[in-house]
């Protein structure tokens, strides 16, 4: 498109009036073009008296000057377009019309987007790769910046010509690596184990299962930095599933080193069926203490459509104890579900194995999540949360009642 | 941005932009404010001339933006040259330039161009209902039925949903037209109406009635009115189809019912196999019950009354007419707690049979279980209004039936003045348009937009034939 705008451009300007002579063979392609003609007449009437009278209908004998050239190259090209390439057109077009629409799609994501079963999934899915996109762009233009400050600032050191004298080698990373490495293989033989439960796949799209490995991917960091990391195993781990191909399209060559236990057994074969606690937020249970001797289990899981009692159903069926974590208790919940994500369960669990301290560990709920803790008794609860709610609308508590009153009609009939 | 009066030249044009925060998009907000008000097209073409002279080019967005201006002012000449332009330099079109086409072509004399439009769009996408409707009406507005019947049948075929505007226009312009055909189709839609369970509104129920009193010869006569709670038309006598499922919509709604909502992918999502066993037997060896309750739901009916009288004064009431009860609840009714006392429990227990699901089982789904085991008489008792049940039904025709069944089946318990229960009836016919040949009963809304998907409207228009 830019290059046949930028021969468009020079066609233009090199040629300012070859129109007339065209004229002829133009009407027979455009049999509608009356306005063009006359068009034509204005112009002719324009150059005999020169006056500040517009043509307003110029425009279009510069797109169809244009037109010209390209006819005769695009229709020869191909009649007929594959489903792919019509695909693609259509794509080209909707960016055209301003609509949010990557610029580049690869095969296989125009593959994917054809077979979006619905109009609204199909603008969901160029949304992502559009804003995608402009992450990469993004990231791409502030590496190039930085490393051209990088560069001007060696350049400036190396005039001053300083060298410094340093005690240690600067060996920071691969020092920390080892000094990590070194607690996780110590988890993997005292440390507590957390179970990763990935049976989840089935219940998954593709691109759920994606944020699943890379909620565990930054679980699995944090994990190992921690003064006393837990002992990850990940069970029901299947070979060659959707699961694995996504861990080592994050991890590469570094998948088959990692300090963890990998199996495709389910945790009731390895555990002791008492010490298994399935952590879900459907459950009836509310966590009070964190356990030293029990082995938590978390569901590797995101569900972005809302799937609930999936994995309450899981424990149930396997007749394990649940338990959910205390968010009533300790925080005045205002928005959002109360199921979090794998990378804050996993801080919250470190923070309370360190510390025992739930206010510290729920810290990891993000913020806008919640509007505070909670300090009262339980019997003074309810009025804070009539205070919060007060404050929340910033109206009065007539009102909120007024709008309670409406949300839920004490009677309705069915009729 | 304030759009100016008159055609400017290049270089006020050139001024105007500079002046513009942002002007790289100058063009585009220009353009959308010319549309807001409606503002000469002269305006808009000194501004294309413009950006043609400067450009070269004119960015598709730009001559799309012009498009909506000349389809909004009905200028079919202009319209022409974008689409010849545009088709030129093009090869295919997106969605939004080819609806106003087709609204554009259609609502001119020169209508047949958006069938053209419309043709071309089919070889590259599925066309939207809005190119569908512009072509539909024009069509219509020619009195082209049977096309324009043509064009809705095709519609259906893809699965596209016509808006009941273009349904409308169907009766509006068959106004006086005699063929057996076209009645035919006429009466076909009226059928579409009556399978997806849409009622039409006040102004298209009028294009209907006014359709059927043009009918030359056919002496119809519509009258409207309100239906009683038995079932019978105030006007010609007519007693609606009852709301009972037959034998084989009655089984297959049991079965998804079980499938879908109790089992589900998951059955220990909403209880466990062992426990659905359990009630299945239960249930079983007690057959049929009248009236199933669901006792949690209706122990919460008054809040300032103890949860277990609550549900006494319900069980009470309905026991009344030697009705056989059955009380769905939870295992912690039984513990002895403030809101639930053993002796009132005991004293229920002698008159309803008592079912207690466990604390984190759904107690709902045994309802409908127990409802459609015990058969066709049975009702059932909540408040709930069971949505998230319908919503695990796979398709929307054992949707429909669900609320056809619900309709026919849920008694709603209202709170009236202190401890005096009054009992809504079950809905005995059916609200959904119906007809037996010379008569034909449609339910209408007064408003448009419809809030409640299980509300039904109680106005209807009946229309029958005098012969």
């Amino acid at each position: 498109m830019q290059s046949a705008n930028m021969l468009l451009r020079r066609i233009v300007r090199s040629a300012v009036l070859p129109f007339a002579a065209q004229q002829g063979m133009k009407k027979d392609l455009f049999p509608h073009s009356r306005t063009l003609s006359l068009a034509l007449c204005l112009k002719q009437d324009k150059s005999c008296e020169p006056s500040e009278k517009l043509d307003l209908d110029e425009w279009k004998k510069v797109m169809k000057s244009g037109l010209q050239e390209e006819v005769s190259g695009a229709v020869s090209e191909a009649k007929e377009l594959s489903s792919l390439a019509a695909a693609r057109e259509t794509l080209e077009m909707w960016r055209l019309a301003g609509r949010a629409v990557p610029e580049n799609i690869s095969e296989e994501q125009l593959k994917a987007f054809m077979e979006c079963p619905s109009k609204s999934a199909k603008k969901k899915y160029l949304k992502y790769l559009h804003l995608k996109e402009l992450h990469k762009k993004n990231d791409k233009r502030k590496m190039d910046e930085k490393r051209e400050r990088r560069l001007e600032a060696q350049d400036q050191a190396s005039k001053t010509d300083e060298t410094k004298k340093r005690s240690f080698i600067c060996l920071w990373s691969s020092t920390m690596d080892k000094a990590y490495n070194w607690r996780a293989a110590q988890s993997m033989i005292f440390g507590q184990p957390l179970v990763f439960d990935m049976s989840y796949e089935k219940e998954m799209s593709v691109r759920e299962v994606a944020n699943t490995v890379r909620q565990i991917v930054q679980s699995e960091s944090c994990n190992r930095r921690s003064v006393d990391p837990f002992h990850i195993h990940f069970c029901n781990f299947k070979e060659d599933s959707l699961y694995h191909r996504e861990f080592i399209k994050n991890y590469r060559e570094a998948w088959d080193k990692l300090l963890i236990t990998v199996t495709d057994q389910c945790y009731t074969e390895i555990f002791p069926k008492d010490k298994l606690i399935y952590l879900t937020a459907d459950s009836p249970k509310v966590m009070k203490t964190f356990d030293h001797d029990k082995i938590y289990i978390v569901g590797s899981m995101v569900d972005k459509s809302i799937k609930t009692g999936l994995s309450l159903a899981r424990a149930k069926r396997l007749g394990l104890e649940t338990a959910a974590l205390p968010l009533e208790k300790y925080l005045l919940w205002s928005s959002g579900a109360k199921n979090l994500s794998l990378d804050q369960m996993m801080h919250i669990l470190l923070t309370l194995k360190d510390t025992a301290d739930w206010k510290k560990a729920l810290e990891f709920v993000p913020k806008r999540k919640y509007c505070g803790f909670v300090n009262t008794p339980v019997k003074e609860m309810k009025k804070t949360l009539d205070v919060s709610n007060t404050l929340k609308l910033g109206k009065g508590r007539e009102e909120v009642e007024k709008r309670f009153a409406r949300n839920y009609p004490k009677t309705y009939k069915v009729k | 941005v304030q759009p100016p009066e008159k055609p400017l030249q290049a270089e006020e044009w050139n001024k105007l932009r500079e002046d513009f925060q942002s002007p790289e998009v100058f063009e585009e907000v220009m353009l959308n404010s010319m549309i807001r008000c409606n503002s000469p097209i002269d305006v808009a073409k000194s501004l294309l001339t413009h950006v043609a002279k400067r450009d070269g080019d004119i960015a598709y967005n730009v001559l799309v933006k012009y498009l909506t201006l000349c389809v909004q002012q009905g200028q079919v000449s202009e319209i022409h040259d974008v689409y010849d332009i545009m088709k030129g330099r093009f090869r295919i079109l997106e969605s939004g330039a080819y609806n106003l086409l087709t609204k554009g072509f259609s609502n001119s004399n020169q209508w047949r161009m958006a069938l053209t439009v419309l043709e071309e769009v089919k070889k590259v996408m599925i066309p939207s209902r809005t190119c569908y409707e512009s072509c539909i009406k024009a069509a219509s507005r020619h009195q082209e039925m049977k096309l324009g019947f043509e064009l809705y049948n095709e519609m259906l075929a893809k699965d596209v949903v016509p808006t009941l505007d273009v349904l409308q226009s169907f009766f509006d312009f068959s106004r006086g037209v005699k063929g057996a055909e076209l009645q035919k189709e006429l009466f076909g839609i009226l059928l579409y109406l009556r399978e997806n369970q849409i009622y039409p509104h006040r102004t298209f129920m009028r294009s209907i009635k006014l359709w059927f009193e043009s009918l030359p010869g056919g002496n119809w006569r519509g009258r409207l009115t309100k239906i009683k709670d038995g079932g019978q038309c105030p006007v010609c006598n007519h007693q609606l189809e009852d709301s009972n499922l037959t034998e084989e919509e009655y089984s297959n709604l049991s079965e998804r019912i079980i499938r879908d909502v109790i089992h589900g992918t998951d059955t220990f999502r909403k209880t466990s196999p062992k426990e659905f066993e359990a009630f299945q037997t239960f249930v079983e060896s007690r057959l049929p019950f009248d009236i199933v309750i669901d006792g949690l739901n209706v122990s919460h009916i008054k809040s300032r009354k103890m949860q277990c009288e609550n549900l006494f004064d319900a069980v009470n009431y309905l026991a009344k007419d030697n009705a056989r009860l059955l009380v769905l609840g939870r295992k912690h009714m039984l513990m002895n707690t403030s809101n639930w006392k053993p002796e009132t429990m005991k004293k229920m227990q002698n008159k309803a049979d008592f079912f207690f699901a466990e604390n984190i089982s759904e107690d709902d789904a045994f309802l409908l279980y127990a409802t459609l085991r015990s058969g066709k008489h049975c009702r059932f008792v909540t408040r709930d209004f069971l949505r998230d049940h319908k919503a695990c039904l796979s398709d929307s025709l054992t949707r429909h039936l669900f609320r056809k069944w619900q309709r026919g089946h849920q008694i709603a318990l209202k709170k009236c003045f202190p401890s005096v229960f009054s009992q809504q009836p079950a809905f005995r016919y059916d609200c959904v348009v119906q007809t037996t040949g010379d008569t034909w009963h449609i339910p209408y809304k007064d408003v448009f937009e419809e809030k409640y998907s299980y509300r039904v409207p109680g106005k209807w228009l009946c229309i029958q034939q005098k012969s």
